[in-house]
């Protein structure tokens, strides 16, 4: 499971039983023509209330909003399926999709709705929703990563900007790293986590900036095996070599003051501020991917899909296109709305204009620009398959078991023939 | 029985004969059904699961032996978890049933039995994902109870659950942990059916405790040590609650044992025939174990079970 | 002189044989002792580094916030209903097939109780699928039809985390051990005085037996309040069914900062003193049937 995602999902997980009690109550006391499934639980969804409210007073179709936890989204949808309860309506992570889309259970969506999300987000992030070139959804939540660090562990080591290469980034994590009388790392110069995204998606996002895609493009094969790819495990195993960090240090702990530097995803902010309060500005830094200037980040999205099955996809599509575009001029769309709240980005343009005094702050800009360059993560099938297989040898590599180059072959023998499987 | 009994009333007797004779099938009639419907039915259809490939997205796909092939021939986990299976069973076994018999042994001959008994059964009555969630904070390498523990007498304990080479002896200690109030209750109960009149005789011959214990107490509860291995092994075959809340089978698939390696690839890669083929491989693995350890246990003179 | 050697060495044996169970004793409770003065802690105290032990001021409201932030009492209910229905069916069904397997001679008796050996020796994982269909397409159940189409089964309801754990094959197995023991002089006297065989059980097999059905729904008990991956697999499409365990997995993950971690912990304690107490009220009851019962052979 993608502990990243998950979460911070389930951070928020402030369900309160009068929530629970009135969600169910909705769910039952109206006839509805709608269900909206989406992880996000009743209290992060409270924007969207008066918006459906306005939705079916202005059209006459309700739409019930029905809350399914991040970690068993995928589980519940078959769930839901075989026992003949699904919804009209999914939020779907964008790794995701490929297999729902093998098995059918996504419908493609109409043409207007179709040119209306080419033309009203990021391509980038639209990129995320894409599989053998066919859109299957409306981009919401996307998330992509950057260089955060601690100033002041930075200063306190002499260094008044943080690296631009991974060399710098090397010399100066280990000049801040400090253990204690047992030897273990009570201050990291650099941090992973030990999920399959705070391993995986730094991976990736290093190897798009060393310019290799970490799959062919037809899913034939993978290109981990390539010099440039052997060289980016090879940069992070410097990290363990030289007892920089190690498996005991977790990127979550980066608001305790005691790692300097991590790749993270803009959703931390929270966290992050909650920790540093008033001094969150005087900590708390973002910068580029040390990788020098062409470097680039990985991005993923969660989307808005509509059930193949569903007696009422046509309707589902124009409530979706309704709840993404904004209602009244230089204002966000009802989606947009929630997730500015949440603090999370949204690739549709017109939201992100409309949006900067939420946008705007030093720790959020830097993300928000950075999404142009975001290439988005892998739409391959059995994605979180491959991406666990990926994670044991990567973590093999930095246990030094394997050199960066045996664990990576067997990586690529294994994901293939998972590919071959299916493509 | 006696002779006015056999010469009662024919016609009563008879009727009485028949009761008897259906009987029996009435009251394992909750039972039968539940074998047909909740135990064949479901086995029937997961071995016929095994013989296909199926997302539950979709319709099962028949692709004959090759989940079995697959599984025993080129699954590169698929031994490294069945390796970390046996440490784990063999392991809480191995360390967990002679410390909980001595702390039953130990227990039966103090006074304050309900005081030392409830705190024995605390973690009995905690539900694992409780469990898990404690340990996790205490087994914490740099901050942990444990390790700060260590540290003030100068020990430097490892990062029990990041570091592979710890996270499995992390985790069968937990589990040990865990079960050691149940083995205790267990043994205890076994150890007081021990008639008072075998130590007396040994006291009379000059046994000290430690003798007793040895060549009295372990004989006579080799019915209840069979029990309680054979239960325990079994379960630690097939269990993964606590090591999925607990590590996810990591760092590095060290805590991976095949029954969380068959959940996760049942319903997180929704391969669900090669899952069904894992599980009833799983299942022979054990079943032939059991068997081995019943034929020895017979020959150790126990004929229970 | 032997008799002084005699009473230093049980003075010396005593004082090891409580040392055994104090350093035990002390290794029992410190998990759970760590558990609540972590409840206890605030964010600060847990983000210092070295984090701080002890809380300065003691943050009793998280015990308060798992109650008005997380559906807790739902859990509780629905651990209790399902829990309490499990182990009153199991105790049932498996005192009435124990009667029958040591009880009566009938045709294939030692087919049967050797399927009830072999039984428990399969995984539970085996029938999660399977049984999670069959929970699906039951016939005439939850709107279905007579071919289990049509309607949703038991799914969303309280039968469905019950239904497929009605029988216990170690409970089975359990009860057999323990009336094979019942002198069968009993029965018959009974039989001459023109009772039932259904009336024997239970105004004759029952009454005795009463020791070892604590002792088996002890077990039952436990294993149920604590059972989880079956529940878990029922219960997604069901919030409202969750139980205690269930419930505080799925918050997994979301209580690691330490904004949160607090709350978590005062959750978990939450959940498990109830139960504890409530075993330690009771203790006296069941500790007699273990002690006469005891498990034999």
């Amino acid at each position: 499971m993608d502990r990243v995602v998950k979460k911070r999902i389930v951070k928020r997980y402030q369900v309160t039983w009068l929530g629970f009690v009135l969600a169910f109550c909705l769910s039952l006391g109206f006839a509805q023509d709608l269900t909206l499934a989406a992880h996000y639980t009743a209290e992060q969804a409270a924007a969207l209330e008066p918006c459906i409210a306005a939705y079916a007073q202005e059209t006459g179709v309700n739409v019930a909003y029905q809350q399914i936890s991040y970690g068993d989204y995928l589980q519940t949808i078959l769930t839901a399926r075989i026992g003949g309860q699904a919804p009209d309506i999914y939020h779907i992570y964008s790794i995701w999709a490929p297999q729902l889309v093998d098995n059918g259970v996504l419908d493609a969506p109409p043409d207007n709705t179709l040119s209306w999300i080419k033309d009203s987000y990021i391509s980038n992030t639209v990129d995320a929703v894409t599989i053998n070139g066919q859109v299957w959804g409306i981009p919401t939540e996307v998330s992509n990563y950057m260089l955060v660090y601690n100033k002041q562990l930075l200063a306190e080591a002499g260094f008044d900007a943080p690296p631009s290469t991974w060399t710098e980034l090397l010399d100066m994590a280990a000049a801040i790293t400090k253990r204690n009388d047992q030897g273990n790392i009570t201050t990291a110069g650099y941090a992973y986590g030990s999920s399959t995204a705070t391993v995986v998606h730094p991976f990736f996002t290093m190897l798009y900036s060393a310019g290799i895609n970490p799959f062919k493009d037809d899913f034939s094969g993978t290109n981990l095996t390539s010099p440039e790819a052997i060289a980016v495990l090879e940069q992070q195993i410097e990290l363990f070599k030289q007892g920089i960090t190690d498996r005991s240090i977790e990127v979550w702990d980066f608001p305790s003051g005691s790692i300097a530097m991590m790749f993270m995803a803009s959703w931390f902010e929270a966290d992050l501020r909650a920790a540093f309060v008033d001094n969150f500005d005087d900590v708390v830094g973002v910068a580029p991917i040390p990788m020098g200037d062409d470097w680039r980040s990985l991005q993923y999205a969660f989307f808005y899909g509509v059930d193949a099955n569903s007696p009422n996809k046509e309707a589902a599509w124009d409530f979706l296109e309704w709840l993404n575009t904004a209602q009244s001029e230089g204002q966000t769309s009802c989606m947009g709305t929630m997730l500015m709240d949440l603090g999370a980005l949204t690739a549709n343009k017109a939201d992100i204009a409309a949006a900067q005094d939420n946008l705007g702050d030093s720790f959020t800009a830097p993300y928000v620009a950075a999404l142009e360059r975001s290439i988005t993560e892998p739409n391959v099938i059995q994605a979180s398959e491959i991406e666990g297989i990926l994670k044991t040898y990567i973590e093999r590599a930095w246990a030094g078991e394997l050199t960066a180059e045996e664990a990576l072959t067997q990586a690529d023998k294994e994901i293939t023939t998972i590919l071959k499987e299916f493509y | 029985m006696t002779t006015e009994s056999l010469q009662s009333s024919p016609s009563r007797r008879r009727r009485r004969l028949q009761q008897k004779d259906w009987a029996p099938y009435v009251f394992l009639a909750p039972m039968l059904f539940f074998l047909v419907v909740f135990f064949v039915l479901p086995i029937g259809f997961a071995l016929y699961l095994t013989f296909t490939r199926w997302n539950p997205l979709s319709t099962p796909k028949w692709v004959g032996l090759r989940n079995y092939t697959y599984l025993l021939t080129s699954d590169p986990t698929f031994y490294l978890t069945l390796k970390n299976t046996f440490v784990f069973a063999f392991g809480t076994v191995l360390i967990g049933i002679p410390i909980a018999l001595v702390i039953a042994f130990v227990f039966t001959l103090s006074r304050g039995k309900a005081f030392w008994r409830s705190i024995y059964w605390l973690p009995m009555v905690t539900n694992v994902v409780a469990i898990a969630f404690i340990w996790q904070i205490i087994l914490d390498g740099t901050y942990g109870l444990l390790n700060q523990l260590l540290a003030f007498f100068g020990i430097t304990g490892p990062q029990w659950l990041s570091d592979p080479k710890s996270a499995m002896i992390a985790v069968i200690l937990v589990a040990i942990w865990t079960g050691l109030g149940q083995n205790m209750l267990l043994f205890s109960a076994g150890l007081e059916g021990i008639d008072e009149s075998y130590y007396e005789a040994a006291r009379i011959d000059g046994a000290n405790t430690a003798r007793i214990f040895w060549n009295i107490t372990l004989p006579l509860l080799r019915p209840t040590l069979l029990f309680v291995s054979i239960t325990s092994f079994i379960a630690g075959m097939g269990s993964f609650t606590l090591i999925l809340v607990l590590t996810e089978g990591g760092p590095i698939q060290s805590t991976n044992v095949t029954a969380l390696y068959m959940y996760q690839m049942a319903f997180q890669d929704l391969r669900m025939g090669r899952a069904s083929a894992m599980a009833f491989i799983l299942f022979i693995i054990i079943f032939i174990i059991t068997l081995i350890q019943l034929r020895i246990f017979r020959r150790g003179g126990v004929e229970a079970y | 002189m032997k008799l002084k050697n005699r009473s230093k060495a049980a003075i010396v044996l005593s004082i090891l044989k409580y040392t055994v169970l104090g350093v035990g004793a002390i290794i029992m409770i410190l998990p759970f002792f760590d558990m609540f003065i972590g409840a206890l802690r605030t964010p600060a105290e847990r983000l210092a580094r070295p984090p701080i032990y002890w809380p300065k001021t003691p943050q009793w409201s998280n015990y308060q916030r798992v109650f008005t932030e997380l559906p807790m009492l739902r859990w509780y209910l629905n651990s209790i209903v399902v829990t309490c229905a499990i182990t009153f069916i199991q105790l049932l069904t498996s005192s009435m097939a124990g009667f029958a397997l040591a009880k009566y001679d009938f045709k294939g008796k030692k087919l049967l109780f050797n399927s009830v050996l072999a039984a428990q020796m399969f995984p539970f994982f085996l029938f999660l699928i399977p049984l999670f269909f069959l929970m699906r397409f039951w016939p005439l159940a939850g709107g279905n039809n007579l071919f289990g189409l049509g309607g949703t089964g038991f799914l969303g309801t309280y039968t469905a985390l019950i239904f497929p754990f009605m029988i216990s094959w170690y409970g089975i197995f359990l009860m057999r051990q323990f009336m094979v023991s019942i002198p069968t002089e009993l029965m018959e006297a009974a039989r001459i005085d023109g009772a039932s065989e259904f009336r024997i059980y239970t105004h004759i097999v029952l009454p005795l037996i009463k020791p070892a059905l604590a002792t088996l729904g002890i077990f039952i008990f436990i294993y149920h309040w604590n059972e989880f991956i079956w529940t878990m697999t029922i219960t997604r499409t069901a919030n409202d069914l969750q139980t205690l365990p269930v419930g505080i997995f799925l918050l997994r993950g979301a209580f690691q900062t330490a904004q949160t971690e607090s709350l978590q912990q005062a959750a978990l304690a939450v959940s498990v003193v109830p139960l504890i107490i409530l075993f330690l009220a009771l203790q006296r009851f069941y500790i007699r049937g273990l002690a006469t019962s005891g498990i034999k052979g």
